[in-house]
């Protein structure tokens, strides 16, 4: 918030300059507006909410912080000038299930997703590796050189489990989760929903010992299955490891990087007369007697709505954005604030949200040849996604226990990587010029700070990259460019803590407690307001859940015409477990 | 696979590009724009190089307050927001001045600066032109320069009967004599200023706003670069990309397809006539040809077009050898951005600049009329990159986020951009990579330079710096041939009726039903929307577009066999 915002000005400027321009230069976006729906972020969640409601004939806009909409699905050119990274989306493990692709028709806006074999590799300081890929007789061609069990019962399982994410898992993802017990119940109905049941009572650790024999094999899979934030010893949430695993054999970069599916999102928006307005941000959801009219920007432009979706997480949502409307009643301690006149259950979310347990810190490279890794197999070098650092579980374990612990230093340093431009060449403005990243796990907080441990940490990161990739020499190198947790938040404001998720993946924050059970359906107790981001069910990173949700609960409530209709698999979903 | 057809395929998102397919999207033409970028908006950019700080790569002001495009376009409905400024320019020098010189919504601050350190400086002097033409009648004149589409080639017409001369004499007969129509805009400013740095300044401008202000006959169009800077007193919300976004967003608005990720390759001419493009083999589609059924725009500048598009199998010899030498002196900047804690505290400073007029440019150091003509040489006539030295490097610097707290977080300042004119690297006698090799040299010697000017500009206040050279901006920016932010020279041999070349100024080429719609046609770059404004007229003329009663043409506006208006004697 800017001092003008704080001093209550709302000129949208530091020193509160007030110029009343002649009406004849140009005529601006109106001080006040009136639409059907306001959606409040315009990350991957809230355009896909918008682009539905659109297209239903809705007057909606999109108001957004940045100078872009995506959130993350954010193509920049980090290292400057002339080479764009991905700083978040660039995995998408979802294009296959969700609904929206059967829905728009963005190939034609230029939208094409792009998925190797080569899927995940790791690769072991001994110069084995291990090559997860799409199809798994790779796969299990693979791993036969570690276990020959191992690559047998990866057949077994990895059928097993894709046709629990075919039938459950993924169509579960777009449909309203239910009451804990409800789901019991729903699930005990066929010998694949009880298979659910029995994962999700185990932890990710549990269910890959118990899968596989080999500890390489382990680790790689163990790694797939909790990367992006599931404690590997942690029980209840074991129904995600199919889907993880599946998913990690399953991904996909977007052609033209991730933030073109946001465009072609908003132009699907803009072709249905919706607005975005970007370089907005949202200082206040106006409520008239508990009842929502719209919402204030930075700048004092306020945009009234019947209908006010919220894509940020609860405490932003039911903190930051409703403060100043009635008397201020307490404080987090995290900056937000809370009011009254917000239901009781709504204070609560907010006040007791977990943010993730840890965040990333992310080495990004211009080469000049793109890493070579020292392997026996130069499949690895096309590989989309390399893990590196690790020769066994415990050294994994060790590691993410030292950062969960606040270490971001612990032993042994290690993440994923990618070369960015092996599968879209067009992140880069010279020809023959690489984009790599490698990313590691790191909790938020470090001594002394990100900003002075940045360059630091970055050489570490470096040193472990090299001893993996030897011709990442000096020589090799064109620029480098870090990103810390702190980073993470500044570029991306929902991303409080580097929260890629929103908030962390833990039992009292997943299925229908994520964020509350009072906001089932992205619905909240407060008339006209929604939530549809990635701190509503089922979660974050790109899989487009919580935004079709939501599209999904306002067009029943305000009794709109659904143009579109239910994919054949969420169909077969709801006939054999909902109804 | 099916094959994709429209009314009129556009090469090239960038600034003309996009507004170009707003206006006929408008129109009820089927257009698509095929952008090589993953972004539209060419020079309108902004890129959060660091978290939290968003540079302008190139176009950083808007000069298109007078462009027709805003209401014609209804830009406001796409979001387009303003930010104004109190203060526009100001001068700092290495021998302790620190003027502001005010803008059109302060009046009277530049006298009041001015005093301090010149007393007696007549207000005339710094009134300028601007006040003498009053608000209304710049508009008029802005549009006769700009929005007007160049004349006929076979129009006679008496050089004091160009439009813009019209709208003077209109306005300014006290003004008004022979001789001005072959001045250049030093000459005027010998002959108007006295006092050296607001010579220095007024030069610098004119020369950052596009035209050298040594350019024989260009007087107005040179001056005219600093009128629109002045007009619009401004930036757009957040940086020239939410212009951009508001111009594209219409597009889209209004039915247009926007394809980036789509390098075109080739222009497909068949019997002399453009029938479509070539997509390059790893661009986004599937099918790589797109058919254009009515036209093909080309928004890549006008050497591209020809030498790489079209190519000389389509071309007559001495054709390709007139694009070949269109010239491309003019704009080509070294571009600085500058990351700090506190603002400079410019030495000089009986008292520091008082924030809420702080002026939006500086041109420093302005001392001497000295270095506008060192640098001129090193520019366009040694043709080499810039010595480290002060009087090599007079700058540029905007600053933008007290205005707009959107382009750097709190207990930071952005100085962005710094611009410095160099050559252009084609022709740089070092070779055009020659400026990069100079890189790090001319960085350490402008910071030096900033430290002099601003002794609180070095150390721990510097938190970063980011740089793109004309050679770095070519090639992240593929319409932005030698780094330019005006496409080629605008002398009087290109400009109007001979922008880039005569038989191409209105905006046709020998290739049947392939248009220019690109800043190396009439009139130059700045992000006018006035390309595309002024292609329109010749659209409508060839029946290509038939836009409805929003549309107006300019009042200059002459159709092929028409003679020219002559109104005010």
């Amino acid at each position: 918030m800017n001092n003008a915002t704080k001093g209550g000005t709302k000129l949208g400027n530091r020193v509160g300059i007030n110029i009343t321009p002649p009406e004849h230069i140009l005529e601006e976006f109106p001080q006040e507006s009136s639409y059907d729906v306001v959606v409040v972020g315009g990350g991957p969640n809230g355009l896909i909410t918008a682009a539905y409601l659109a297209k239903a004939g809705l007057s909606v806009i999109v108001v957004e912080r940045r100078h872009e909409i995506g959130g993350g699905l954010a193509t920049e050119e980090t290292l400057f000038p002339g080479f764009y990274t991905n700083p978040h989306a660039i995995y998408h493990m979802m294009v296959d299930y969700m609904p929206l692709f059967r829905d728009f028709d963005l190939a034609k806006h230029g939208l094409s997703f792009v998925k190797p074999n080569a899927q995940m590799a790791m690769v072991f300081s001994d110069s084995c590796h291990l090559l997860l890929c799409n199809q798994p007789e790779d796969t299990k061609d693979s791993i036969a050189k570690f276990s020959p069990q191992d690559a047998r019962a990866f057949g077994k399982i990895i059928r097993k489990w894709r046709t629990l994410v075919d039938e459950l898992i993924a169509p579960g993802t777009y449909v309203p989760p239910l009451e804990p017990i409800d789901m019991i119940e729903a699930f005990e109905r066929t010998p694949l929903g009880r298979e659910v049941l029995r994962l999700s009572e185990m932890s990710p650790r549990e269910i890959i010992f118990e899968s596989f024999e080999n500890d390489r094999v382990r680790a790689a899979m163990l790694y797939a299955a909790c990367m992006w934030g599931l404690n590997p010893n942690d029980t209840g949430l074991g129904f995600l490891v199919p889907l993880l695993i599946d998913r990690a054999m399953n991904k996909a970069q977007c052609y033209g990087g991730s933030h073109k599916l946001a465009g072609a999102l908003s132009r699907v928006i803009h072709a249905s007369g919706g607005v975005v307005l970007d370089q907005a941000e949202v200082t206040r959801i106006i409520l008239h007697d508990g009842v929502v009219s719209g919402v204030e920007c930075f700048d004092g432009r306020i945009i009234n709505a019947k209908v006010v979706v919220s894509s940020l997480p609860p405490p932003l949502t039911f903190g930051t954005l409703m403060a100043g409307n009635d008397d201020v009643i307490s404080s987090d301690g995290q900056g937000s604030t809370l009011t009254a006149g917000i239901p009781a259950a709504l204070q609560e979310t907010a006040h007791h949200w977990e943010w993730d347990g840890w965040s990333f810190f992310t080495l990004a490279v211009v080469t000049k040849e793109p890493p070579r890794y020292n392997t026996d197999d130069s499949w690895i070098n096309d590989a989309f996604m390399v893990v590196m650092g690790f020769d066994s579980t415990d050294e994994l374990l060790s590691r993410w226990n030292g950062v969960l612990a606040g270490d971001a230093y612990s032993v042994p340093l290690g993440g994923h990587s990618s070369v960015e431009t092996r599968y879209d060449p067009t992140l880069v403005r010279i020809g023959g010029h690489a984009v790599s990243f490698l990313q590691v796990h790191v909790p938020y907080e470090i001594e002394g700070g990100w900003d002075l441990k940045k360059d630091d940490f970055g050489t570490k990161l470096l040193e472990t990259w090299r001893r993996y990739a030897p011709n990442l020499d000096d020589d090799n190198i064109v620029m480098t460019s870090s990103e810390t947790p702190l980073d993470i938040e500044t570029r991306i404001a929902t991303m409080v803590r580097g929260s890629i998720k929103h908030g962390e993946y833990n039992p009292l924050q997943m299925g229908v407690f994520r964020p509350s059970d009072t906001c089932v359906g992205g619905c909240t107790p407060i008339e006209g307001l929604y939530l549809c981001g990635a701190s509503s069910y089922p979660g974050g990173l790109v899989i487009g859940g919580p935004g079709y949700i939501a599209a999904n609960s306002i067009a029943e409530d305000l009794g709109i015409e659904k143009w579109w209709s239910t994919p054949d698999y969420i169909a077969h979903y709801k006939d054999t477990y909902l109804s | 696979m099916e094959q994709e057809h429209f009314d009129v395929v556009i090469i090239g998102g960038g600034h003309n590009g996009s507004t170009l397919a707003a206006y006929l999207a408008k129109s009820g033409v089927s257009v698509c724009i095929l952008e090589a970028r993953s972004e539209c908006g060419g020079g309108q950019e902004n890129t959060e190089v660091r978290p939290g700080f968003k540079i302008d790569p190139h176009a950083t002001f808007l000069y298109g307050g007078a462009a027709p495009g805003f209401d014609q376009l209804e830009l406001f409905k796409y979001g387009m927001r303003m930010v104004w400024y109190s203060s526009m320019a100001g001068l700092v020098t290495l021998d302790g001045m620190a003027v502001n010189l005010g803008g059109r919504f302060t009046a009277g601050l530049a006298e009041e600066s001015i005093e301090k350190y010149a007393p007696g400086v007549s207000t005339a002097e710094v009134g300028n032109i601007f006040t003498a033409l009053g608000e209304a009648h710049m508009r008029e004149l802005l549009r006769a320069l700009f929005w007007t589409p160049p004349y006929p080639l076979d129009v006679e017409v008496d050089l004091r009967d160009m439009p813009w001369w019209q709208v003077f004499r209109k306005y300014l007969p006290g003004f008004w004599t022979e001789e001005l129509v072959d001045m250049s805009y030093i000459d005027f400013l010998e002959a108007m200023v006295t006092w050296e740095p607001l010579r220095v300044v007024a030069a610098f401008g004119a020369w950052y706003c596009g035209a050298h202000p040594a350019w024989d006959g260009m007087l107005l169009p040179s001056l005219g670069g600093t009128l629109l800077y002045s007009y619009s007193s401004g930036s757009p919300r957040g940086g020239m990309h939410t212009y951009a976004h508001a111009i594209i967003r219409c597009a889209l608005a209004h039915g247009a397809r926007i394809i980036t990720n789509a390098p075109v390759e080739e222009i497909i001419v068949k019997n002399g006539r453009a029938v479509g493009v070539r997509l390059s083999d790893d661009a986004v589609l599937p099918e790589k040809t797109i058919w254009a059924d009515k036209a093909v725009v080309s928004g890549v500048d006008v050497k591209q077009t020809f030498l790489r598009l079209v190519g000389k199998k389509h071309l007559d010899v001495s054709f390709v050898q007139k694009v070949g030498d269109v010239s491309l002196k003019g704009g080509s900047l070294f571009v600085m951005h500058v990351i700090c804690r506190d603002l400079p505290n410019y030495h000089g400073m009986k008292e520091p600049f008082d924030k809420t007029v702080y002026p939006a440019t500086i041109i420093a150091p302005a001392d001497s009329m000295d270095f506008f003509w060192t640098q001129t040489q090193d520019a366009y006539s040694h043709k080499i990159p810039p010595a480290p030295t002060p009087e090599h490097l007079t700058m540029m610097i905007c600053n933008h986020d007290l205005y707009d707290p959107t382009r750097s977080p709190e207990g930071y300042h952005l100085l962005s951009p710094i611009y410095i004119e160099v050559p252009p690297p084609q022709y740089d006698v070092t070779g055009p990579e020659g400026i990069n090799r100079h890189k790090s040299e001319i960085t350490k010697a402008a910071l030096n330079l900033l430290g002099e000017l601003a002794p609180n500009m070095k150390g721990d206040n510097i938190v970063d710096v980011f740089v793109n050279t004309p050679y770095d901006s070519e090639f992240r920016n593929a319409g932005m041939s030698g780094g330019n932010w005006y496409g080629a020279r605008q002398s009087e041999d290109q400009w109007f009726s001979r922008r880039p070349l005569p038989e191409l100024s209105r905006y046709r080429t020998p290739i049947d039903r392939l248009y220019l719609c690109n800043h190396t046609s009439h009139p130059g770059g700045l992000c006018l929307m006035a390309v595309p404004y002024n292609l329109m007229h010749i659209l409508i003329e060839d029946g290509i577009a038939e836009p409805g009663s929003w549309w107006y043409p300019s009042d200059w506006w002459l159709s092929e066999g028409d003679s020219p208006k002559v109104e005010v004697k």
